[in-house]
């Protein structure tokens, strides 16, 4: 038969479970704003009942412990966008600034090169005049300085992301030991059958700063976590990380090495160190051959057709423009070789008056270089290639916004803190503590009863 | 599905609505569509050529600003030395008549001389310091009195040259003469000497580039001399060899009335259009001394006037008449020019109109469009953060506390 002190007790356990419950309320409420947080639940569970003869009479509530609610699906598809969101956005900071230099200006190739062109069409109408011949050097060191200030341009990017590239290496592996460093202490929880609460959230939150920076694969084992790199070279294993070292390259340029000193570098192709890596080494460095390649052709082609002709002086056209003899820093390179601007060779039969030569060089702009195209189609290409790879990288950037935001709307639909549905906990867990702190008040009266019947039999 | 917290949507409406807000704005304030090449990389990169094409059609208008005058004024001087050559033509048949006494000859020689005059400032007349006929070599006037002999800077009795002199390798020395209307040039290769000069002229005397008996030696004081047979109408001689000085005309020697052409024959071609160039000058190679041959017409008109039969002022007459009518025909082209660039003038212009309309349509926006789109931006932001502010106060815990 059920007494008064199995009441009591079984009242107030549920105090204690109703008290713990408003604890989990209270903390989900206070991490409610928390990245990386999952709301828990309190998981109650009746006690085992008390058998007396043909009665089962219940024993109140037992608080089993605490459950973090997630979705382990949409946490790996969340670290996935992630890393195609980080690579599209450190293209996209590049190219946002390379951008300007191939924007039209009056410092940009493409009018510098129509100036040229242009002034030595008004050389035409009085090779002889002073002016016109200003001009025309005038405008070749524009152009030569518009072809330097691109390339330099070009290449400040480069080593800007050559530094990010060591910056990120160093980010990842503080990530990868903090990671690490955690992956003991939940595998302890689980052994026990607990969950990894505050714990695995930290750690999740730490695989998805990690996935911002590069592409990483996570597999669960009994030690926790194990993370790797797309090639698969081990980040962290069990509580053991692994440090990725950098190294320069035969390019000049930072290499991301495993603890081996393998090179991974071409593996890296995703987060904000594979965007890094990607258009540091072919965004870039495809866009400078081609502007190296423009600048070296059009500078020949310009002093071939300078050398057919004569000076104000009547000698021979000396070359106009500086020319490396390499391809490579062609753009960074070239420059106005002559300051003396009787040294433009206008003239095709040696006297001050002729313009001849001029159709020489005024046909430079018309005359397919030897990569195939006019100095103008080429830069007009360059143009498109940098807007169209500017152009992707928003759409892509754009895309893996609204996937993000949908994937975290999913994980939040499932492990997020909805402020209204813990208003409504604390309602819960109020009343229901209420109620069962009147079951102990009921039974202290009864207790108070039982024990007066004694009191007045003795009286 | 749950809802735990509408704010990272609503943030990500009101990013989107801000962002098309701002670009709206852009358009309008900008008049573009494409401000960066990322905008629309085909249409930036179909930009950059049009815009190539642009400056080389400004270019080319100004090109025809530029020479129309120059070529006006050729046309002008042209226009000069045909009333100077008509005038020319009714002297000498007046001069040609059997009745006419030689005092009046005289005279009308002596008008003659005048409109010879004429005709040499006209053939040396300059647009901004360029000289109209002289060819390529426009800085130099392009007709000179012609000499029988010119002698170097060079050279003296005490210390006289040698047929041994060196000249200065690469210097030009040339000879323009006045009866031929040809110049000889002689360009010295190292280790060349006078000696190789004297035998160069004495074979362009022979194959007829100068007159015949036109030399260069060493004269009595020492200098270099080239000279030309007295009988010839003379010669005029430049060079630019540090070695030999200046070649000056030799006193006395001056032959009247006559004149060489030190002029080329080279035609500067301007460029005015993608595949349309003009030829601004016209060289007087043709004109004075040679061709038409206005300068040994009215020279051959005076000596005939001053010494010659009726016959002979009358052959003489129809001579200038024969020149007259060649300046004119030699006039046509020039006139042709200036008249096309009248019609490619207006060509450019609607050019420009068309290449504008292109570089609109390609990058640009239409006003009422960029307009609508900004009011339509506004209103979109608008509706985001009214719903933002009307649905993000509304929670549980808001209501309990009003009740």
């Amino acid at each position: 038969m059920a007494s008064l002190s199995s009441a009591l007790s079984s009242a107030v356990q549920s105090l204690g479970a109703d008290t713990s419950a408003l604890e989990v309320t209270n903390n989900n409420i206070a991490n409610a704003n928390t990245p990386g947080y999952s709301r828990q639940v309190p998981v109650f569970q009746e006690a085992a009942p008390t058998e007396e003869g043909n009665l089962s009479v219940g024993n109140g509530v037992v608080l089993e412990g605490f459950q973090s609610v997630r979705d382990q699906l949409v946490t790996s598809q969340i670290q996935q966008e992630t890393q195609a969101q980080g690579g599209a956005n450190a293209q996209l900071a590049s190219l946002q600034q390379i951008q300007p230099t191939f924007t039209t200006s009056t410092q940009d190739i493409g009018t510098q090169m129509s100036a040229l062109f242009a002034s030595l069409s008004g050389l035409s109408t009085d090779p002889t005049s002073s002016a016109s011949r200003e001009g025309v050097l005038a405008a070749g060191q524009n152009l030569a300085q518009a072809f330097n200030q691109t390339s330099t341009t070009l290449t400040s990017q480069q080593a800007g992301l050559n530094t990010q590239v060591t910056q990120d290496v160093s980010q990842i592996n503080q990530i990868t030991q903090q990671i690490a460093a955690l992956n003991p202490q939940i595998a302890e929880l689980t052994a026990t059958g607990q969950d990894g609460g505050t714990l695995q959230d930290q750690q999740n939150q730490l695989v998805l700063n990690l996935s911002a920076l590069t592409n990483v694969s996570v597999t669960q084992t009994p030690n926790g976590e194990t993370l790797s790199t797309g090639n698969g070279t081990p980040l962290v294993e069990g509580s053991q990380s692994f440090a990725l070292h950098t190294a320069t390259g035969s390019n000049g340029m930072q290499q991301v090495l495993d603890q081996n000193g393998v090179n991974i570098t071409a593996s890296v192709t995703s987060g904000d160190l594979g965007g890094s890596i990607q258009t540091r080494d072919q965004t870039i460095s495809g866009l400078l051959t081609s502007l190296d390649t423009l600048a070296n052709q059009f500078g020949t082609a310009f002093n071939a057709a300078q050398a057919k002709g004569f000076d104000q002086n009547g000698k021979a056209g000396a070359n106009f423009f500086n020319v490396p003899s390499t391809i490579a820093g062609s753009a960074a390179n070239i420059s106005v070789a002559i300051t003396d601007p009787t040294k433009i060779a206008a003239s095709s039969d040696g006297t001050a008056g002729s313009n001849g030569n001029l159709a020489n060089l005024s046909a430079v702009q018309t005359t397919a270089l030897p990569a195939g195209q006019t100095p103008g189609d080429a830069y007009a290409g360059l143009v498109f290639q940098v807007g169209s790879l500017a152009s992707s990288a928003t759409a892509e950037s754009t895309a893996t916004t609204a996937s993000l935001l949908q994937l975290n709307d999913q994980l939040s639909s499932v492990s997020g803190v909805s402020i209204d549905e813990e208003s409504t906990n604390l309602i819960t867990f109020q009343t229901a503590y209420e109620a069962a702190a009147r079951v102990v008040t009921t039974i202290q009266a009864m207790f108070s009863v039982t024990l007066a019947m004694g009191t007045a039999a003795a009286e | 599905m749950r809802v735990a917290n509408m704010v990272p949507d609503m943030q990500y409406d009101l990013q989107l609505s801000q962002q098309s807000l701002s670009t709206a704005l852009q358009q309008v304030t900008t008049g573009l569509r494409v401000n960066q090449p990322s905008d629309d990389p085909a249409a930036a990169a179909t930009m950059s050529i049009s815009l190539a094409s642009s400056a080389n059609v400004d270019q080319y208008t100004k090109n025809i600003s530029s020479v129309t005058s120059q070529m006006q004024t050729a046309d002008s001087s042209f226009s000069s030395m045909v009333t100077s050559l008509n005038t020319a033509v009714t002297l000498g048949t007046s001069g040609a008549g059997s009745t006419v006494s030689t005092a009046n000859k005289q005279a009308i020689a002596t008008e003659l001389q005048g409109v010879l005059s004429s005709v040499v400032a006209q053939a040396n007349a300059s647009y901004q310091g360029v000289y109209l006929f002289a060819g390529s070599a426009s800085s130099t006037l392009p007709l000179v009195p012609a000499s029988t002999t010119y002698t170097s800077e060079a050279g003296t009795v005490a210390a006289p040259l040698t047929a041994a002199y060196p000249l200065t390798a690469g210097s030009v020395t040339s000879i323009s003469d006045a009866s031929t209307g040809k110049t000889f040039v002689f360009t010295a290769t190292a280790g060349e000497t006078i000696a190789q000069l004297s035998t160069a002229v004495a074979n362009a005397a022979t194959a007829g580039t100068l007159s015949a008996g036109t030399t260069a030696t060493i004269n009595a004081t020492g200098q270099l001399a080239i000279g030309s047979n007295s009988s010839s109408k003379g010669i005029v001689v430049s060079t630019n060899d540090p070695a030999l000085g200046a070649m000056n005309a030799l006193p006395g020697t001056e032959v009247a009335n006559s004149y060489a052409y030190v002029g080329n024959s080279a035609v500067n071609t301007v460029q005015v259009g993608e595949s349309l160039g003009v030829a601004t000058n016209v060289p007087g190679a043709q004109l004075f001394t040679s061709g038409a041959n206005m300068i040994g017409s009215l020279n051959g008109l005076i000596t005939a006037l001053q010494s010659g039969t009726s016959a002979q002022i009358q052959t003489a007459t129809t001579a200038v008449s024969t020149s007259l009518n060649s300046v004119s025909q030699q006039r046509v082209p020039l006139d042709n020019s200036i008249s096309q660039l009248s019609s490619q003038e207006s060509f450019l212009n609607q050019e420009t109109l068309t290449l504008t309309t292109q570089q609109t349509a390609l990058v640009g926006v239409n006003l009422a469009t960029s307009a609508t789109n900004l009011a339509q931006a506004e209103t979109a932001n608008s509706a985001v953060l009214a719903a933002a502010a009307k649905v993000l106060p509304q929670t549980l815990l808001n209501y309990l506390s009003q009740g």
